[in-house]
């Protein structure tokens, strides 16, 4: 390889040279496409600062600019209350699924034990069956507890619908890490629990942070539980709550409903470029590692 | 635990009949929901228009993805801030998503008549999501345009764990661009093209909210899927039993796609050690 190098360097320079107008080309392509599929969102953005009479005149840039919508979802869509009810919700989740998971993870990808096959190709269904298959037990068990509409609805089969992907996860990184690690631990009178906590999970950080974050994004996005068991407005979650509004008096006022779904989707972005490495790395790890 | 009680479960209730209001399950019927299931014209409407939807979303998503992850995969200025930006739609919550879209496709002034108007064919403007006959296209354009980054970054993670030196390789041996990607990149993408587009089956027979906010499965069912119906025959017409059995039915079709998956892949491994 190394022999070889100044070859590869001069093919490489060479076709760097080639690839030039093939590079605009691509560029070019790539530009427009991303175009189609940011405009939407800008768009929503615009809405968010219109007016009636400019949605209505088929206006795409809102000029002049009405924040005042953006006070007014708030208040029409009680959105603070909502907010609330997704933080909740989606933390408490992630905490406890994340919890579980990496103890989970760490029994699979590191001891051996029987049934352990078994237990993985469970956790493999539980990666890919249909959320549906669940809703009506769900609902049946969480109305004859008197859960329905109670934030425990939600934080209940999220956490346990997220296990399957957070013990996927961290059972591969448990497993590439490395076996001298543990019998040095073990060495120096590390109890099985102390090697877990003290010496493994440290350095499992990276994984955790992609099922951290990926967990979190899927709770505050969900809606098929949250349209089911929170029928209450009080209780509901972001997601259901501004599907309320298109059935409340706001039906069709766009301005305020992009509004809210402005401020909706800002934690979801913020967190996404805060996170987005480990975000894409552990889904694309995910599909992959199959 | 929290996976063979909800099957078992659900298994069960779609062998009874049951309105949901009275504290445990009705008679036993056997299969009656699902004669009656396939007695049911909406059935059937539902299982072609999830077929329907499947069969055109997943090739366009794979082979956008495909396409975009194949430009990407080349030395550009901010490559790695096109991935991010191209994998925005897909983190984007589907309700935003759908709001967003029911505006564009709307009649009067929503933004795709305003421009079909402003370019000289108006006369295609009407409304997409209202007319049964563009509905279900107008559905899987939002779904397309949402997922084809997924597909991007699974593809582009492929295209990048290629053996370099097998391409390499047929550069050397004057292959064109065009000639590499046809010839030697794709037959080489293969799995990972198949693992995309089983995942993208998979999540297009579970799909739900994109269709319900959007369309509630009409109009005269014409969006009306698997998902849809299932939500339908439990909450507003408390057939909970008859629901049992659409996800019962749900449950086999995606556990079947991923054992097709297996199956292909074992190929796969197969055909590498011989």
């Amino acid at each position: 390889m190394i022999a070889a190098s100044p070859m590869a360097a001069g093919r490489a320079a060479r076709a760097s040279w080639k690839l030039g107008a093939g590079s605009l080309v691509a560029l070019a392509v790539l530009l427009a496409a991303l175009f189609v599929s940011i405009a939407p969102g800008l768009y929503m953005l615009s809405m968010s600062f219109m007016d009636n009479p400019q949605l209505f005149a088929g206006r795409v840039v809102a000029w002049p600019l009405h924040p005042d919508n953006y006070p007014r979802a708030w208040v029409a869509s009680n959105i603070g209350g909502l907010y609330w009810n997704s933080i909740v919700v989606s933390t408490v989740s992630m905490i406890v699924t994340l919890g579980l998971s990496a103890l989970a993870g760490y029994g699979l990808g590191r001891i051996r034990f029987a049934g352990r096959g078994a237990i993985y190709t469970l956790v493999l269904l539980g990666l890919t069956i249909p959320l549906q298959i669940a809703l009506i037990p769900l609902f049946i068990n969480l109305r004859s507890l008197g859960l329905l509409n109670t934030r425990l609805a939600l934080i209940g089969p999220y956490t346990g619908f997220g296990l399957a992907f957070g013990t996927y996860i961290m059972k591969g990184f448990f497993e590439g890490l490395p076996r001298e690690l543990e019998e040095a631990a073990r060495l120096d009178g590390a109890s099985e629990f102390g090697i877990f906590s003290r010496v493994m999970l440290p350095l499992t950080r990276p994984a955790l942070a992609t099922v951290a974050i990926f967990l979190f994004l899927q709770n505050w996005n969900e809606f098929l539980f949250a349209l089911t068991f929170i029928t209450e407005g009080r209780m509901r979650t972001l997601p259901t709550g501004i599907y309320a509004l298109l059935s409340s008096e706001f039906y069709g006022n766009y301005p305020i409903l992009a509004a809210s779904l402005v401020l909706f989707s800002v934690p979801v972005l913020v967190l996404y470029f805060l996170f987005q490495q480990q975000f894409i790395e552990g889904l694309t790890a995910g599909a992959l590692k199959q | 635990m929290f996976l063979i009680f909800p099957i078992g479960y659900s298994v069960w209730l779609s062998f009874h009949e049951w309105n949901g209001y009275t504290p445990s399950w009705g008679p036993f019927i056997g299969l009656a929901n699902y004669t009656a299931l396939f007695g049911d014209d909406v059935f059937w409407k539902a299982t072609v228009n999830s077929l329907v939807f499947i069969a055109v979303r997943t090739p366009l998503e794979v082979g956008l993805g495909f396409v975009l992850a194949l430009l990407l995969n080349r030395r550009l200025p901010a490559r790695s801030l096109l991935r991010t930006l191209f994998f925005v739609p897909v983190v984007m919550s589907l309700i935003v998503v759908t709001i967003i879209f029911q505006r564009i496709y709307e009649l009067n002034t929503g933004l795709l008549n305003t421009l079909l108007r402003e370019i000289g064919l108006g006369a295609l403007a009407h409304p997409w999501l209202g007319d049964a006959a563009t509905a279900l296209p107008a559905v899987i354009a939002v779904s397309v345009w949402k997922n084809v980054g997924f597909s991007l970054v699974i593809l582009l993670a492929g295209l990048q764990s290629l053996p370099r030196d097998v391409v390499e390789a047929g550069r050397v041996d004057g292959a064109n661009v065009w000639q590499l990607t046809t010839r030697v990149i794709t037959p080489l993408m293969r799995p990972i093209l198949l693992l995309a587009g089983l995942l993208s089956v998979i999540s297009g027979l579970k799909v739900f909210d994109l269709i319900f906010i959007m369309t509630r499965g009409g109009p005269t069912y014409s969006t009306e899927v698997l998902g849809t119906m299932l939500y339908r025959q439990a909450f507003e017409l408390n057939e909970m039993g008859t629901a049992s059995a659409i996800a019962v039915i749900l449950l086999l079709l995606v556990l079947g796609t991923a054992r097709l998956q297996t199956l292909l892949f074992r190929e796969r491994g197969d055909a590498a050690a011989g």
